[in-house]
């Protein structure tokens, strides 16, 4: 088996003047992708979409190869950067997933412009934090242990750069926002969007209880607990998750209806 | 004719609720729902009182609409408090249940009721199928192999293995087995030519419920045929109704009950999930097509003051042909309990006594 995303192809793209990478793969409706706090990094999850929709999974600015970037002054403007982003890709309508701080980043660009989302996906979203929640850090062991349930199942992570990691880490803190920011949920109230809210039941970033608020504000939210899975859903189960996530965005609301087939024996 | 209440566990919302189904869990008041079940035994006790033959119980999930998401439950609760009404478990939804576990659990019922159990088995109202995720485009088959199982788990007296399309055991010989021989009464439920088919095929009663008396009255007509067909012909007794009932003193007040009524259709989907359900899931009467999921409240067939109400009865016997009626006295849904309650006293003084030898 190859490694994630060998299928991707890298690019860049022009937006806000940040040049802005970008990975690619596969054919069909656009499925644009924004990464977590600990910056791009591509998972068998981005493979199986990939053989169903054209992903596009982004880094943005400020993040892993790029420069650092002081420039950013808030979410607001992360997300209308990474409209830009898409639009100079040529994607005048794409669904999008976010995970965790990408998370907000997606919210918040669908509701800048919910005319170019169909569908949003938020994977363990950052938007709602209870206090004192912190984005994980440290050695890659600790990280690893921060977001995942089974990090012994799966590959340990690479090591990063400590410059790297200083300057996404300021960024962050800068970006991401109160843990409960009324503004942004009363906007939520009214996105018009269908929106999928996905948790891993052992989610040891952000508690999976978080999830009901979103459920509980955005008026076509589903809400899906991803059983035995940790912060890192698309990493740890990617089939699970690649399945509910590409049913939701084909279906929307209609993805409550199952299309399983139980014959044994026809 | 042979009455048989339709008990839902009303559930009084002590505040308004959301229409859409599935109603949110967060909603639900924890002492209400302990009321609604008690009011439920006080209501049953009475129920028997008045000489109803059976009480019957349904499955239907995730709304306070009708509180029995596990009728195996509800009637195993109600068999322990009642002494002499038959329990009418109408029924496990086949499709989405484990048929093994539904012979052995029927089979342990009606021993521990002392016979006093009847069964019908169905498909299921299409939003069911959301509840434990059940790919609508399989629910007829699923029903005629589950049915068929249930049956075979009954009656073969060797431990057997089942190759089926959607179910698969290497071993099955349940215990114990149901008291009654060689099974309690049991009804294929529904107005559909599978359905009717399956229940002529087996020897088993149909129940239809809700439509006019044509139009489940075609679909009994068709049962019959098709019994006629495999040799044998039913007693009216097979053939259930189930319906809303509106009883008042006199027609004006019964009308003007009606017309409070809200017409809301039982459980409201959003759009695109009614969307989906209505492409995948077929249904019809005796071979008729009609949509999966009804547009308004279900219709109020039996109306009026005693005497009306009497005549309606008869011609339902005539154009239906059924011998048990299984009644809402008020729309399932209210919570009007007050109002239950007098039309259950006035049904008992005035309409029972009359309908027995209809």
């Amino acid at each position: 088996m190859s490694a994630p995303g060998a299928d991707f192809r890298e690019g860049y793209v022009e937006a806000d003047g940040f040049r802005v990478r970008y990975l690619d793969a596969g054919h069909g409706a656009p499925l644009v992708h924004l990464h977590g706090a600990g910056g791009l990094r591509l998972t068998p999850a981005h493979d199986l979409l990939a053989r169903r929709f054209r992903v596009v999974a982004f880094e943005m600015p400020g993040f892993g190869l790029s420069g650092e970037n002081t420039k950013t002054r808030s979410m607001a403007e992360l997300a209308s950067t990474m409209a830009r982003a898409a639009q100079a890709l040529g994607l005048d309508t794409f669904n999008l997933m976010g995970t965790s701080f990408g998370g907000t980043t997606a919210l918040w660009l669908a509701l800048q412009a919910p005319e170019r989302v169909p569908a949003l996906v938020l994977e363990a979203p950052a938007a709602i934090r209870p206090e004192g929640s912190e984005p994980p850090s440290g050695s890659p062991e600790e990280m690893a242990r921060r977001l995942y349930a089974h990090p012994e199942r799966l590959p340990a992570l690479p090591a990063v750069d400590p410059a790297v990691r200083a300057k996404t880490q300021a960024l962050v803190q800068r970006l991401r926002g109160p843990g409960r920011d009324a503004g942004l949920e009363e906007r939520l109230r009214k996105l018009p969007t269908p929106t999928l809210v996905l948790f891993g039941t052992l989610d040891g970033v952000i508690p999976p209880a978080m999830g009901r608020i979103y459920k509980d504000l955005i008026p076509g939210c589903h809400l899906v607990f991803v059983y035995d899975a940790g912060h890192a859903i698309g990493a740890e189960r990617p089939q699970a998750f690649a399945e509910v996530v590409g049913d939701f965005v084909e279906r929307h609301e209609a993805f409550v209806v199952s299309r399983a087939e139980t014959v044994i024996h026809p | 004719m042979k009455v048989s209440f339709f008990e839902t566990a009303r559930y009084c919302a002590p505040q308004a609720l959301p229409s859409e189904w599935p109603v949110p869990s967060g909603a639900y008041d924890r002492e209400a729902g302990a009321r609604a079940y008690r009011d439920m035994i006080a209501r049953l006790e009475y129920v028997e009182e008045l000489g109803f033959d059976w009480v019957s119980v349904s499955e239907h999930h995730y709304s306070p609409r009708i509180l029995t998401p596990s009728p195996i439950v509800s009637a195993s609760f109600i068999a322990a408090h009642l002494k002499k009404i038959k329990i009418a478990l109408l029924g496990p939804i086949v499709p989405q249940s484990n048929p093994v576990r539904v012979a052995e659990e029927i089979a342990m019922l009606d021993t521990l009721a002392q016979g006093r159990l009847v069964v019908g088995l169905l498909r299921g109202t299409t939003n069911e199928y959301l509840t434990y995720d059940l790919n609508p485009a399989e629910a007829r088959e699923r029903t005629d192999e589950g049915m068929e199982l249930i049956l075979k788990a009954w009656t073969e007296p060797q431990p057997f293995g089942w190759q089926g399309r959607h179910f698969q055991y290497r071993t099955i010989s349940i215990w114990p087995r149901p008291l009654q021989e060689p099974h309690p009464p049991t009804y294929a439920l529904g107005t559909s030519r599978e359905s009717c088919d399956f229940a002529a095929r087996n020897h088993l009663g149909c129940g239809v419920s809700y439509g006019s008396f044509e139009a489940v009255g075609r679909a009994t007509r068709y049962y019959r045929e098709q019994c006629a067909r495999y040799g044998w012909e039913p007693t009216p007794e097979q053939i259930i109704y189930r319906a809303n009932m509106l009883l008042a003193e006199t027609d004006e007040e019964a009308e003007a009950l009606l017309r409070q009524q809200p017409n809301q259709r039982p459980f409201t989907m959003r759009a695109g999930v009614s969307e989906a359900l209505n492409k995948l899931d077929a249904r019809n009467i005796a071979g008729e097509a009609r949509a999966p999921i009804v547009s308004g409240a279900l219709p109020t067939t039996f109306i009026g003051s005693a005497d009306t109400v009497v005549e309606q009865v008869r011609r339902c016997r005539d154009v239906v042909g059924a011998g048990v009626l299984d009644l809402s006295l008020y729309p399932p849904g209210s919570s009007d309990l007050e109002a239950l309650m007098r039309a259950l006293e006035l049904f008992g003084a005035k309409v029972l006594p009359r309908i027995r030898d209809i």
